[in-house]
């Protein structure tokens, strides 16, 4: 693995159901997903970092009309995902019931799991705790 | 200090909609007639074109539209660049034309901007939008525009309690104001039990909460304070602009039920112009989804935070209310020919401004706002205009 964290890296992560995030080595900021600096102290100065994988919901929807690549895996939850390390990452919600979206409940405690998509492709997910 | 130089001489659009056999220099053509020619401005008076477009590549598989365009339009010759910022490619086409009459570069330009949608299938037209988006964190995952305003929709509904009911009514006064616009793609009123209609696109959005695909082209000519007399007695100053970006990821954002962008490019056009949200007589938003106009109208100061839903709901947002929002129709019901909206935005405020907005004047106009949305608001630009009489 190279020093500097890369997108690519951090994708082949997500693939392995090894989820790790970026972390400033200045001032230990947590950062997913990628950016080139930490937006916290401005260090370009980045590692690597695994993560608790608990976090909790902020916000989400339940895509019903979705593009062609996605259109046999609707309708599916896509949610706001704050981890307890305090960076939000986008990700889908797991064990949840697309037909009761009214029943979920914003700040619900969540833990990180994944989901292969219909291509193969692993998405990065969450699950109720 | 507000700006001093930048007239708006002339303002005209295309019909939106589902526009058959007019090809996209077609209708930009048109719209360039109808602001130039037209409006007894010659084309040899234009120094310079500015050109908003957003995604001609994938649409109509064409790049590089700004020569293709000014030349098609009879405007051969000139310097032409076009401008692209998503859904907010025509008001930074604006922009930079605004920039470039207050630097004293030229003395008059074009700014001119058009989409064509409608010739590729749905899907094609979904999967070129959602290049507005961060591909790589989140269209990747299938997060689609809708979705991405739903999830704002849903965090609005949690903090302030705003309803689905609410949203819908944003898209029944988008339509009564479009039914009364010959330009609109939707010149027709809905019930609100029609705009509740179960057809989820993201929860909690439903269809009818959505801005349709369209087509259309819209321009202005810009000019500088000594030669605006000469083209018409009621110019329109552009007295305050600002632009800001915000993360492209919804994820990045700390709040969700305000947009970042919009508060700061808001903050930067008022104090530019010298003015306050109470100085606004109409404002034209970006309602590409119906909770994206109530979020707009807090995120500009019309309202406070969390009390955009109750003005919709008292009829403060309508065309005879005391802030009317979009009278025209907005993008929800007069269509959204993506990098076409800003500039059309800019044409409503020019029309509703010097009194010819017809069955869509609003009683004050003075004073007038346009804000303008890229993709999930990373991009957004407000300007503030007034009748150079006012």
């Amino acid at each position: 693995m190279s020093e500097r964290p890369t997108i690519e890296q951090y994708q082949k992560f997500i693939q392995e159901r090894d989820f790790h995030v970026f972390r400033c080595k200045k001032c230990g900021a947590m950062i997913a997903p990628p950016k080139g600096v930490c937006y916290s102290c401005g260090s370009n100065e980045l590692e690597w970092a695994k993560v608790s994988g608990r976090g909790k919901l902020i916000s989400f929807t339940v895509i019903h009309v979705a593009p062609e690549q996605f259109k046999d895996e609707a309708p599916y939850f896509v949610g706001i995902v704050e981890l307890e390390e305090g960076t939000r990452v986008t990700a889908r919600l797991l064990g949840l019931d697309p037909d009761q979206p009214e029943k979920v409940q914003l700040g619900m405690p969540l833990r990180l799991d994944y989901e292969t998509g219909q291509t193969g492709r692993m998405y990065l997910g969450f699950r109720p705790a | 200090m507000p700006l001093r130089e930048t007239h708006i001489v002339s303002g005209a659009q295309t019909k939106f909609g589902k526009l058959e056999g007019i090809t996209l220099r077609e209708m930009f053509a048109e719209a360039v007639d109808k602001a130039t020619v037209d409006a007894g401005i010659a084309k040899e008076d234009i120094q310079a074109a500015f050109i908003g477009t957003f995604i001609p590549e994938m649409l109509v598989h064409q790049g590089h539209t700004a020569p293709l365009l000014v030349d098609y339009a009879g405007l051969r010759g000139l310097p032409a660049t076009r401008h692209e910022a998503a859904c907010a490619s025509g008001a930074t086409a604006l922009r930079a034309g605004i920039m470039a009459i207050e630097s004293g570069l030229y003395d008059t330009v074009l700014v001119a901007a058009a989409e064509k949608m409608t010739s590729v299938s749905t899907n094609k037209a979904t999967e070129a939008l959602a290049a507005a988006a961060d591909d790589e964190f989140e269209s990747s995952m299938g997060l689609t525009f809708p979705g991405v305003f739903a999830i704002a929709a849903v965090a609005h509904m949690q903090k302030y309690g705003t309803t689905e009911e609410d949203m819908a009514l944003v898209a029944v006064k988008a339509h009564k104001n479009a039914a009364k616009n010959p330009l609109a793609q939707f010149q027709k009123e809905i019930t609100l039990e029609k705009a509740m209609t179960p057809r989820y696109v993201a929860w909690p959005l439903k269809l009818f909460d959505c801005s349709p695909i369209s087509d259309g082209a819209a321009a202005v000519v810009l000019t500088n304070r000594e030669k605006a007399k000469k083209y018409t007695d009621t110019p329109i100053r552009i007295v305050g602009t600002g632009q800001a970006s915000a993360s492209m990821n919804l994820c990045d954002r700390t709040e969700l039920t305000s947009f970042e962008g919009s508060v700061r490019a808001a903050r930067i056009a008022y104090e530019m112009a010298g003015l306050t949200p109470k100085d606004i007589d109409v404002a034209v938003v970006h309602d590409c989804f119906t909770i994206a106009e109530i979020i707009a109208t807090e995120d500009l100061g019309f309202f406070k935070p969390g009390e955009g839903a109750k003005a919709v709901r008292e009829g403060v947002t309508a065309m005879d209310g005391d802030m009317p929002i979009n009278p025209m129709g907005g993008l929800k019901a007069v269509g959204h020919p993506v990098g076409a909206t800003g500039v059309k935005q800019a044409v409503v405020i020019y029309r509703e401004l010097i009194g010819e907005a017809g069955a869509n004047q609003v009683p004050n106009h003075d004073v007038g706002l346009m804000h303008n949305f890229g993709g999930t608001g990373a991009t957004c630009v407000v300007n503030i205009m007034r009748r150079a009489d006012a």
